[in-house]
């Protein structure tokens, strides 16, 4: 509940993060603060410093291109997303994290922190693997872009690396989506979640909560049975805990999946 | 989610009898109200002392081990640390707590900080004491103590055979043991026409978990050698039995305070340990020290409720669906140290036969120890537990027999004309109509359209169910329960306190023994004292809070036990009683004529037939404590008055464990139905109705927010809420991310009725009502077997808590859970 | 400029200003329950989870046990005891004793401000609107049954 001491900074643009992310090795970037404040309250991790990047403006915003890819600012909160009226070009986006714990927590939460974190339970990693997002990525050596699928490497780890921001993310327009969740309670943390989109011509599926990454799925076609085979067909082994077991979770992968597809056709 | 229905604007049935003049019955508004709604409440976190030191405890990472040495030096370093308190000290200093079991569980020796051993994860080792909340968390970082892991045992069956023994003292895990024997089981088995046998049913365990965690400020005055402890303690009057002899002291050296509460529903009865803890730094370091638990602190070490685990139900059974009675071998699981307990060990008996008229009964129930946290009276302590078994008991017998459940109930039911009724151990059951309540609920959950709502949710793939929960709030205990556990306990009967004044200028002023967290006592009291007086509530004072200086406590004085309707107010009534013959004597004494020839009203004494003949409070007050002289010498009044209410209770029979052990009994009827997605084994409640009967109403308002309040935790606990532990002994649910407690989003659609069944054994025939029986959790798995089960197949509904994988798992293998079951007929 | 373990920070407070000296570690909620004495903001549990904490912080509603009291250098802060003007409810607040949305009240302060946020935002919510409101809200007592008609009454 107390955080062990820690230095703070509130650097006015994203060069300025970015040097003090470098010069100090146990440096975090601080966005929400929804994840990273309970894990230091919890002293399960203890930056020795804190980045803050509330003030930084080029970090937020939604913005809609003329070919219809959104273009989505890193410190952009759940709360921005569903109250956008660009957002809307994607509408999955604005409905799953409209599912996301309650409105405090969307205020502040911000999708670059949901994708950074990448916390196995979370919403946006399938979700954004399964729409074909693109992730930029700012460090010391430049700009880069990264697929959503390549940038979840494992359980709190993506390809920003230390010293290095998310900037924004994109996503292509589409209507063909669907997400299928078992939460505890709801609103609540998800137990299984898979996201399915058809917009790329053929389904793709992420699975959530079975890994450390999203795992990702792509059948032939959006009848049961290969839907099916397919989800059992990854050799599914997600862990045991104590909101469910590895059979629960496997099951529940399997039943979401083929709800998050019909989902996904019932609105392209 | 469809709209939530509450209780109509008209009581939707009500017991014919005189129409209510007065307050008493009517939503008068909340005097807790206005400090509330403004963040005026004082909470103890809120009280702040000049250089007070904040106290963080260091906690056993392990379930079981030695403590083979605690070294403080260098937290003693860190700059800003007042001071630390080992178990070493602790030793020295105090002697250990009370316990209230025979032998072995006698010899427990239980303290302030661990001494020696480890017994659950959590349990407190150390304290530091620092100058802020986040040096005094360093600091524990910085206190280095070496542990020699032992084994661990954390189950109830597995912890009987003693083979991990967790109080050497003791020498067995067995707090206690004993039969409970009643009518002749052995003839109804003899007499049935069938007998049903459930090989095992388990009670999960969990807690109510209020929001606001424990914690004291705690000053030591030096020079009287008086503590005073501002507090979250339920009841004071306990707490200061364990804490003065251990800390050596008399009971007046212990003053508790506390104004407002955020919730306690029993977990705050057993904090002496952790309060005797800063007792000692507050005297050690000569300063105010200040302890704030944790929501983490609060889950793996405050305390839990009972877990319970019933082996070889037997219920013998007639033709007709008369069931004869019961008997059952119970496993109470109560964690490392019993403290309270044994209690949970006989309060059970209040509702032997639950709401049924079984005369047969034997329980063979067994309490031991286990390496998780300690057991408190939890919301429905110890009944809940066992009116669970005797709703799972009608519930599949009416299954495996092919019998409608609810004509079961009634068949089974105490009949409304056999009220007041006798038990088979001597429980008197005081009033009440439960096959009118049951019809009420069936009405509210739209009984008659079940078979269509079954139909529709089966068209969209779903299973559906509808089940009863009928339970008992029995309230107001007699202590002398406590002597059947043990014959050397010298506690018995039951009492509380209150005060009533009026001042120098007529204002009326009542101090209270109880300590609300919640439950509106300011409100119903200023309703009692406003009807006696003939005023109104706005004209009464009562003192928020309790305090132990205002002497209006006695030796049970509190807020638990569904009682303050009947204890708390039975005190209020009887002072306000006082105060108003005292008020009569005074102004006839000036008017010259009988006491009898004064009525109170409008705020005035005066003279019955002539209002013109009117002394108005104020110069009541004024003439008896400012301008007395010239008043006859024989005038005995004070007009401040204490009055100690003591219900009407006898010892019980020993031998037979035998008596009455509560005064009032108030009825929850509850009826819920669920819908299941069998691909996933996730249900909702889509429909849900609660029927209350506690006697006669005070403030109904009052009521149906505990029932609203009782309701949702029930289904917490039905649902999602259930203390879990890892292998090692770590508790897997220790904060609210892990352990979910319903959200508005999580409640169902919700209908409330009720009626009043006035109890004859109360001053103001209304009976507690607080706690509320767990009816939800008796409905919640009651539904769910009716969506699950038909007659003798499928899964049974075995546990109290039904996840979502659990119900998967009853729906993918119900051979497991169908072969707990079997029917014998003859 | 560089990372600093502690600094001055200025709020403003249901209108006060208040400049405080504060370590970069100390959550907004201990800010203002302990450096600034307004003990009517609680906190309930160290996960986030129970809303009890809830304030706004320049309009929007937040849980300030998950913020850091530095994060709010330069922001308008409301909380509980801003509601009422000079002891007088707001009707909020009155519908909340009218309706017995209250028992231990614990839970109210955080409870009235998410109720705040949202009939700023929605003037007339529906019932489902009103328990998403006030999901982030915790109580153990109510059942939420009356807070929801509280709520109700106060948005006529």
């Amino acid at each position: 509940m107390l955080l062990r001491e820690v230095e703070y900074a509130r650097p006015a643009s994203v060069q300025e993060a970015l040097r003090l992310l470098g010069s100090h090795e146990g440096a975090r970037a601080l966005a929400g603060g929804q994840t990273l404040i309970n894990v230091m309250k919890a002293r399960a991790a203890s930056p020795d410093v804190l980045v803050d990047l509330a003030d930084i403006g080029e970090l937020r915003g939604i913005e809609l291109g003329s070919d219809g890819t959104l273009t989505i600012g890193a410190m952009t909160t759940y709360t921005d997303i569903v109250d956008s009226a660009e957002a809307r070009a994607r509408p999955i986006l604005g409905e799953v994290c409209n599912q996301i714990a309650d409105v405090q927590v969307r205020n502040r939460g911000t999708v670059g922190g949901n994708v950074c974190s990448n916390d196995p339970t979370n919403h946006l990693p399938p979700l954004l693997v399964a729409v074909g997002a693109t992730m930029t990525i700012l460090g010391q050596d430049g700009e880069r872009s990264v697929p959503a699928q390549e940038f979840f490497l494992g359980v709190y780890m993506t390809a920003a690396g230390p010293g290095e921001l998310l900037t924004k993310l994109s996503v292509p327009p589409g209507k063909g989506d669907g997400f299928a969740s078992v939460p505890i309670g709801r609103d609540g943390t998800c137990i299984v979640n898979v996201a399915a989109s058809l917009d790329g011509g053929a389904p793709t599926l992420a699975i959530g909560c079975v890994d450390a990454v999203p795992v990702v799925l792509t059948p032939d076609s959006v009848a049961e049975d290969t839907v099916r085979a397919a989800v059992r067909g990854a050799n599914l082994d997600p862990p045991s805990d104590v909101h469910a077991s590895a059979d629960y979770r496997r099951h529940l992968a399997e039943v979401l999946a083929l709800r998050a597809v019909a989902q996904a056709a019932g609105r392209k | 989610m469809t709209e939530t229905t509450v209780t109509p604007e008209r009581p939707l049935v009500v017991e014919e009898g005189e129409s209510k003049v007065g307050f008493i019955g009517q939503n008068v508004p909340r005097k807790e109200d206005k400090r509330l709604v403004q963040g005026e409440g004082v909470f103890f976190d809120d009280v702040k002392r000049h250089e007070m030191g904040f106290v963080h405890f260091v906690r056993s990472p392990y379930a079981h081990a030695r403590i083979k040495s605690v070294d403080v030096s260098k937290a003693l370093e860190l700059d800003g640390v007042y001071g630390t308190l080992t178990g070493d000290e602790v030793a020295i200093l105090t002697d250990p707590f009370f316990e209230l079991s025979t032998p072995p569980g006698a010899h427990i020796k239980d303290y302030a900080l661990a001494v020696g051993r480890v017994r659950h994860v959590g349990d407190p080792v150390a304290a530091v004491v620092a100058r802020t909340r986040e040096l005094a968390r360093d600091a524990t970082e910085l206190v280095e103590v070496e542990y020699e892991p032992l084994p661990h045992v954390l189950d109830g069956e597995e912890s009987l055979k003693d083979e991990v023994v967790l109080h050497d003292d003791a020498g067995s895990n067995t707090v206690w043991s004993g039969v409970f024997d009643w009518g002749d089981f052995d003839a109804a088995l003899e007499d049935a026409d069938h007998v049903v046998r459930i090989e095992r049913l388990h009670f999960d365990r969990f807690s109510s978990t209020p929001l606001e965690c424990s914690g004291c400020l705690v000053e030591f005055n030096r020079g009287t050698g008086q503590w005073t402890i501002h507090g979250t303690h339920q009841m004071p009057g306990v707490g200061a039995i364990w804490m003065a002899p251990a800390l050596r002291v008399g009971i007046d050296k212990l003053r508790f305070v506390s104004q407002d509460i955020g919730g306690g529903f029993g977990n705050k009865i057993t904090l002496h340990p952790q309060y005797t803890a800063c007792c000692l730094l507050a005297r050690k370091l000569n300063r105010p020290v200040q302890w704030t638990e944790w929501r983490t602190d609060q889950h793996t070490a405050n305390t839990h409720g009972n877990e319970r685990t019933f082996l070889d139900v037997t219920v013998p059974v007639k033709a007709d669906g008369t069931m004869l009675g019961f008997s059952v071998r119970a496993i109470d699981d109560c964690g490392a140290f019993p403290r309270y307990e044994p209690l949970g060990c006989i309060i059970w008996a209040q509702v032997t036969p639950g709401c049924y008229r079984w005369r047969n009964v034997r329980v063979d129930f067994t309490q031991v120890c286990t390496n998780k946290s300690p057991v408190a009276p939890n919301r429905g302590y110890s009944r809940m537990q066992h009116l669970w078994l005797t709703e799972r008991i009608v519930d599949i017998v009416a299954g495996e027999l092919g019998l409608d459940p609810i004509e079961v109930r009634k068949k089974n039911y105490v009949k409304h004309e056999e009220f007041p009724y006798e038990t088979p151990n001597g429980c008197i059951y005081d009033s009440g109509d439960y096959a009118r309540c049951l019809d009420i609920a069936l009405d509210l959950i739209g009984y008659d359209s079940l078979e269509e709502k079954r139909r529709d949710a089966e068209s969209r793939g779903k299973l559906f169910g509808i089940g009863i929960g009928s339970t008992l709030d029995s309230g107001t205990n007699n202590f002398g329960q406590s002597m059947i556990l043990n014959p050397e306990l010298q506690f018995s009967g039951n009492n509380e306190v209150a005060t009533a004044k009026l001042d120098i200028f007529g204002e009326v002023v009542v101090t209270l023994g109880t300590v609300p967290q919640g439950q509106g006592h300011e409100t119903t009291t200023a309703q009692v004292v406003a009807d006696i007086l003939g005023c109104t509530p706005d004209e009464i004072n009562v003192r928020a809070g309790h305090d132990t200086y205002w002497n209006s406590n006695a030796g049970f004085s509190g807020t638990y036990a569904s009682q303050f309707a009947v204890t708390g107010l039975g005190a209020v009534k009887g002072a306000a009683d006082k105060l108003a013959g005292e008020m009569k004597q005074l102004a006839a004494a000036v008017f010259g004529c009988g006491p009898d020839d004064i009525e109170l009203v409008e705020s005035q004494a005066r003279i019955k037939g002539n209002p013109e003949a009117a002394l108005p409070f104020m110069a009541l007050g004024a003439i008896l404590n400012a301008n007395n002289a010239g008043l006859p010498p024989e005038l005995d009044v004070t007009l401040n008055v204490r009055y100690v209410y003591r219900p009407q209770f006898e010892k019980p029979d020993l031998e037979r464990k035998y008596g009455n052990l509560t005064l009032t009994y108030a009825t929850q009827i509850h009826a819920c139905a669920v819908e299941i997605d069998p691909d996933t084994g996730v249900y909702e409640i889509v429909d849900y109705a609660a029927v209350d009967d506690c006697g006669n109403r005070i403030h109904p308002q009052i009521v149906e927010g505990q029932v609203h309040g009782a309701t949702a935790q029930a289904i917490g606990a039905a649902t999602h809420e259930i203390f879990t532990y890892d292998e090692e002994g770590n508790l897997l649910t220790p904060n609210f991310y892990d352990y979910h407690v319903p959200h508005a989003l999580d409640m169902p659609p919700m209908k409330t009725g009720y009626i009043e069944s006035t109890s004859p054994f109360t001053p103001l025939g209304a009976k507690g009502m607080g706690e509320g029986g767990g009816a939800g959790i008796h409905a919640v798995c009651a539904a769910l077997q009716n969506a699950l089960g038909r007659k003798g197949e499928g899964p049974i509904v075995w546990r109290s808590c039904n996840p979502y994988e659990g119900v998967w798992d009853l729906l993918r293998k119900p051979e497991d859970t169908r072969k707990l079951v079997s029917v014998e007929t003859r | 400029m560089d990372a600093v373990s502690s600094r001055t920070i200025t709020v403003e407070v249901n209108g006060e200003q208040y400049e405080r000296e504060v370590e970069a570690r100390r959550l907004l909620i201990h800010f203002i329950r302990d450096d600034l004495s307004l003990t009517g903001s609680h906190i309930g549990c160290d996960t986030g989870n129970c809303g009890a904490c809830s304030v706004l912080i320049d309009g929007v509603l937040v849980k300030s046990c998950m913020m850091l009291a530095v994060q709010a250098d330069g922001a308008k802060i409301e909380t509980v005891e801003g509601l009422a003007s000079d002891g007088e409810l707001n009707g909020l607040q009155q519908a909340f004793s009218d309706h017995h949305a209250l028992q231990c009240g614990y839970c109210t302060p955080g409870m009235l401000m998410s109720a705040t946020a949202l009939l700023r935002e929605n003037g007339s919510p529906s019932e489902e609107e009103i328990r998403k409101g006030i999901q982030g809200n915790i109580c153990r007592c109510t059942g939420y049954v009356n807070i929801v008609e509280a709520i109700k009454a106060a948005a006529q």
